[in-house]
């Protein structure tokens, strides 16, 4: 996917750690795995502006575009 | 009334189906042993009895037994597909108890149960058919093509589609944090 999400790094820039991020913003620490680990297809409005909060930033600052493969919207489990 | 999760509707007709299936089971079993019997005693056609009658037509002499034992064999796969489509409703309806009507397997379930309907229809014109050659129209098997059937056929592919959509729309939500 060519959205990339630098959580790891804005959580190593300010020293804090995933679990007390995830405690800040009210989202599970699996959930915010998912996000960090580039594997969440989507992300609510909401979850991004606790984000931006909690770390003080933008959100240009946790997600940027890296030109690459289109994703495939059809690509999961369904395929059979 | 509630129409998913436990004890909602959903799982008063789990229970009908579980029940029908065990019937349908025991059923085919009982044809099985049936025409292992036909077949066995066809050798001796005296226990089998002096003749058999299909519809308006009365079978009697050497072929008695084979054309019994063809009769039950016809009924035999005609409950597997049966089993075949209660036991993926059955399936469909354990994700629904669960909460889990988009579960991805139920596109397939829904694709089995349309497939099974299919073909045991098109089987219904094959024994048709051959009953026709066999007898020279003097039997007649079934009931023509049936719309109402097809018409399920249609709609089971179009929920199956719909199931899918369901399905990719479930695993999106999952990974929207």
């Amino acid at each position: 996917m060519p959205i990339r999400v630098r959580l790891d790094r804005l959580l190593l820039e300010r020293r804090m750690s995933l679990t007390e991020l995830a405690d800040r913003v009210g989202v599970t620490i699996a959930n915010l795995s998912i996000l960090k680990t580039g594997k969440a297809r989507a992300i609510r409005f909401s979850t991004l502006g606790a984000l931006c909060r909690e770390l003080d930033c933008q959100p240009g600052d946790l997600v940027i575009f890296e030109p690459g493969p289109p994703d495939d919207p059809d690509e999961d489990a369904l395929q059979e | 009334m509630r129409a998913l999760g436990p004890g909602s509707v959903s799982s008063f007709l789990k229970v009908i189906l579980d029940v029908f299936h065990v019937v349908l089971w025991v059923s085919a079993a009982g044809v099985s042993i049936a025409i292992v019997g036909v077949l066995l005693l066809s050798f001796e056609p005296k226990l089998l009895g002096s003749h058999l009658t299909l519809d308006k037509l009365r079978i009697e002499g050497p072929w008695l037994g084979p054309i019994a034992a063809a009769t039950l064999l016809a009924a035999d796969l005609y409950l597997a597909g049966a089993i075949v489509i209660v036991d993926r409703l059955r399936r469909i309806f354990r994700t629904l108890i669960a909460g889990d009507p988009f579960h991805p397997d139920n596109v397939r379930r829904l694709r089995v149960i349309g497939g099974a309907l299919a073909v045991l229809e098109l089987g219904r014109y094959a024994v048709a058919a051959i009953a026709h050659m066999i007898f020279h129209g003097r039997l007649h098997v079934g009931g023509g093509v049936s719309l109402t059937t097809w018409f399920a056929v249609l709609v089971i592919v179009v929920l199956a589609e719909i199931f899918r959509e369901g399905a990719r729309l479930r695993s999106e939500a999952e990974l929207t944090i």
